[in-house]
């Protein structure tokens, strides 16, 4: 297991390297409030990305911080590219060959992570991601939390019993399931499922966690429990989550980033961008006037 | 106020809806502080007694609007300019509730003047109420065409309606110790020129809200400076 302690950030991942000169810091009028770079976790700087190798961008020149501590909303039209960026703060976009950020750098901590000598999957340890449709392994429940413990290489009974116990609780699933740890966790509920791999998330303490629509497979009561986890959540851990929920996103995120066709149109706290927005694009999309 | 339209058009119908009850209370608002100042100085009991009786309507319409809105945020989860729209809508129209429950006031207390002798100072009532009433049309202008500047201005007009319900309240306390056997009339008519004061406070309110509409500011209990629209 990674064991980075908060002041000692992400030195598994890789020496730290300079700094490019500051790039393109975004504009006043889409990011009035910026996030100074002393409270960012993430600090995504004139990043553009593509699938094809550089021949067409689907993420065109972003630049915003997201603070440490805080839940960020990424909305936006299908196909604007929340999802894409989100995948980029955990380099999930190298499971496809021709993908390739194109400008710019990601740093968390201060940390380039597409520098060559960062290994992705020590920087997943410490940007942990659940997924829209939950997708526990076809194992136990106490199973699935322990993996990524396993994995680092932990065997010791009552410490992994500790970290399970711990990382349901935080998941608010414990008493749930307490009494049947050993039984398949795909015989939970679809709300429970998504809180075990919550719970499987959180077990190996990453930093930041990335949530992907991570209640649009849900009824409103699960949902309501997810989100109510996510708040309790943000006290430990950084969350970005990627929403076409927009009452969700007004809920349970502190700031939120409006995307369109691959740019970003307007960052701002969320009651901003949702009661007074300055870019006309983003009231037309929060308010339901986008054709 | 964003004039481009939704893509759910029922979302478009029931705002449109709103806006057209709450200007159709403020119209019946004013009419009736008008037709309650107009009995007064007509020594018209009749138009009063319609004016009591016409204030229904607008407690109907306070309803009205209320409902309207509580449903717009339930079906249609207003955001932005919408959310402010409704909820400006609502604020306002409980101002409105407020200014016709004072022109009530105001007709009621004509009549009790009315049933005595002929008393000529109730003409020093008129520029005390047309000011008020000034403020009233503008703070539903501003409401109506969104425009926060007309709105946040109300507040210093709304001084000098003080001033003027002042020296009317003055003069009339004078008149109680200079005449004898008018004292109550007097005292009704301090009391009506205390109501156009209200209209006056109550219209800024108005206003107050028409500049949260417009520009998503909170301008209330502000000094002057910070009041200003940039």
């Amino acid at each position: 297991m990674v064991t980075t302690s908060p002041s000692d950030p992400m030195t598994e991942l890789a020496t730290p390297v300079e700094s490019p000169a500051k790039a393109s810091p975004s504009t006043k009028a889409n990011n009035p409030n910026p996030i100074a770079e002393q409270d960012a976790m993430i600090e995504i700087d004139d990043v553009s990305f593509s699938y094809d190798m550089g021949k067409t961008n689907v993420l065109k020149n972003i630049s915003f911080n997201i603070p440490a501590g805080k839940v960020t909303a990424l909305i936006g039209p299908s196909g604007c590219g929340k999802s894409t960026l989100l995948r980029c703060l955990n380099r999930m976009n190298d499971l496809v060959d021709t993908s390739k950020v194109t400008t710019g750098q990601i740093r968390i901590m201060g940390q380039d992570i597409n520098a060559h000598d960062v290994d992705p999957i020590e920087l997943r340890k410490q940007v942990g991601m659940v997924f829209q449709k939950y997708n526990p392994f076809p194992k136990s429940i106490y199973e699935n939390v322990a993996y990524g413990l396993r994995i680092q290489g932990i065997k010791n009974k009552a410490r992994l019993d500790e970290a399970v116990e711990k990382s349901l609780q935080r998941a608010a699933l414990w008493n749930e399931v307490k009494d049947r740890l050993n039984s398949s966790a795909l015989g939970l509920s679809g709300g429970q499922q998504q809180r075990l791999c919550i719970a499987r998330t959180i077990a190996v303490n990453p930093r930041i966690v990335l949530m992907d629509e991570p209640c649009s497979a849900l009824d409103p009561i699960a949902t309501a429990r997810i989100e109510e986890l996510i708040a309790e959540l943000q006290e430990e851990f950084t969350i970005v989550i990627v929403t076409h929920n927009m009452q969700q996103a007004t809920r349970v995120s502190d700031r939120t980033a409006f995307f369109y066709l691959g740019e970003l149109i307007e960052y701002d706290d969320t009651t901003t961008i949702f009661g007074n927005p300055s870019v006309t694009q983003t009231e037309d999309y929060v308010s339901g006037r986008f054709g | 106020m964003n004039s481009a339209p939704h893509i759910i058009k029922d979302f478009d119908l029931a705002l449109a809806e709103l806006k057209n009850d709450v200007l159709t209370m403020a119209a019946k608002t004013r009419h009736n502080l008008e037709r309650a100042i107009q009995a007064l100085l007509g020594r018209d009991a009749e138009l009063s007694n319609s004016v009591i009786a016409d204030d229904d309507e607008v407690d109907e319409l306070e309803r009205v609007i209320d409902k309207a809105g509580m449903s717009l945020l339930v079906k249609y989860h207003p955001m932005a300019s919408d959310l402010r729209f409704v909820v400006s809508s609502m604020k306002i129209s409980m101002n409105l509730e407020r200014i016709s429950d004072h022109a009530t006031n105001i007709a009621k207390r004509a009549k009790k003047i009315i049933a005595t002798a002929e008393l000529i100072d109730v003409t020093l009532v008129e520029p005390v109420y047309t000011l008020a009433d000034e403020l009233l049309r503008d703070a539903i202008s501003s409401f109506s065409d969104g425009n926060g500047v007309l709105g946040a201005s109300l507040h210093v007009r709304d001084k000098e309606l003080d001033k003027l319900y002042k020296a009317a309240t003055a003069q009339f306390g004078d008149r109680i110790e200079d005449t004898q056997g008018r004292s109550q009339e007097y005292v009704h008519l301090i009391f009506i020129v205390r109501s156009l004061e209200r209209v006056g406070d109550l219209a800024s309110n108005i206003g107050e809200d028409s500049v949260y509409l417009d520009r998503a500011k909170d301008i209330r209990h502000m000094s002057r400076g910070e009041r200003e629209l940039t």
